[in-house]
């Protein structure tokens, strides 16, 4: 690394890009509707076997969150139990750190 | 990345449960005896786990007009290996699979395969072939991290390939069309995805150098190199 926050750089420039890209494509494309690559992929599986979507269904029965709003709620709870490892952990370190 | 639930005929979901099945239990295997030999893993475990949960719940937008999420596996993928790493990304994906509805339990197999797999296989490989050279350390982390989850939706997309082949110019010209819906779609993700764990690896290395050198992550003189510098 050519200097202390080069990477944290490159970071922040790399997700500005991204954000930057997202508002550019988004602005011209109209008609996306950037639904998730699963369900493009789904609807590409029923276009090359010419059956509809309805067509597919689960080989096990399946729960299926009742709205988006579950939906997200239930992936935040994901996100947080990924974020209390992640804090807790580099919490220890550096206390173990201090203490050492 | 996930192939939905009832969208894979039975006998191919056969097939990829019957690779996953033993890459899970030597994973397991494989997760007990690090534990028995250092604790001290343990808390790194559970960061690498812990970006696997959070990047893999993430759904970005992305260029193709549709979204997309990070895999995160790649952390883990070069720290322990891929196989401890699809234990891990069997854990995530059996939580998306009863709870939201992404992916199913017949299809789980493929998507181990796929994510938990063939993904980190490709990222440790890279790991594994440029870590005793001379490329910086930095460097190769993000190769395998990036290549970990592009390579993810490569396999996605061969997996329904396979299965769904096209009648005209068969599996090659189906995997051509899915790896433009589930690759294309990964490209800027994947980049991004390497930066930022890249960036955590460095924190890791500030804070707990010990235990990447115990665990041979990297040799001595490339994480003290590291850690002085930054």
């Amino acid at each position: 690394m050519p200097f202390k926050y080069g990477l944290e750089l490159l970071a922040v420039a790399g997700i500005l890009g991204f954000c930057a890209l997202f508002l550019y494509t988004s602005s011209i494309m109209s008609n996306a509707e950037f639904a998730g690559s699963d369900t493009v992929g789904s609807s590409q599986i029923a276009e090359l076997t010419g059956k509809s979507i309805e067509d597919y269904q689960p080989l096990i029965w399946q729960w299926v969150p009742p709205s988006g709003e579950i939906e997200s709620a239930l992936f935040a709870i994901q996100a947080a139990i990924g974020g209390v490892l992640v804090g807790w952990v580099f919490g220890y370190w550096k206390g173990q750190k201090k203490a050492a | 990345m996930h192939i939905m639930e009832g969208f894979l005929p039975w006998q191919w979901c056969l097939v990829w449960w019957i690779i996953a099945t033993p890459c899970l239990v030597f994973g397991v295997y494989q997760l007990k005896k690090v534990l028995e030999a250092d604790r001290e893993a343990l808390p790194l475990l559970g960061v690498t786990g812990g970006f696997i949960f959070i990047l893999s719940s993430l759904k970005l937008p992305s260029v193709t007009g549709s979204c997309s999420h990070p895999t995160g596996t790649g952390l883990s993928a070069f720290c322990f290996g891929p196989w401890v790493t699809s234990v891990i990304c069997a854990i995530v994906l059996l939580f998306q699979s009863l709870f939201l509805a992404h992916g199913g339990l017949s299809v789980l197999g493929a998507n181990i395969v796929s994510m938990g797999i063939v993904g980190p296989l490709v990222g440790w490989t890279i790991y594994r072939v440029l870590r005793d050279t001379r490329v910086d350390m930095y460097l190769t982390v993000f190769l395998a991290v990036a290549f970990a989850d592009l390579f993810t939706y490569v396999v996605t997309s061969l997996e329904l390939a396979l299965a769904y082949p096209a009648e005209v110019g068969g599996i090659a010209s189906s995997f051509i069309l899915f790896l433009g819906i589930f690759a294309v779609t990964q490209v800027p993700l994947a980049i991004v995805e390497g930066i930022v764990l890249t960036l955590i690896f460095k924190y890791i290395v500030q804070l707990k150098p010990d235990i990447l050198s115990q665990l041979q992550v990297f040799p001595k003189e490339k994480i003290t190199s590291a850690g002085s510098v930054a």
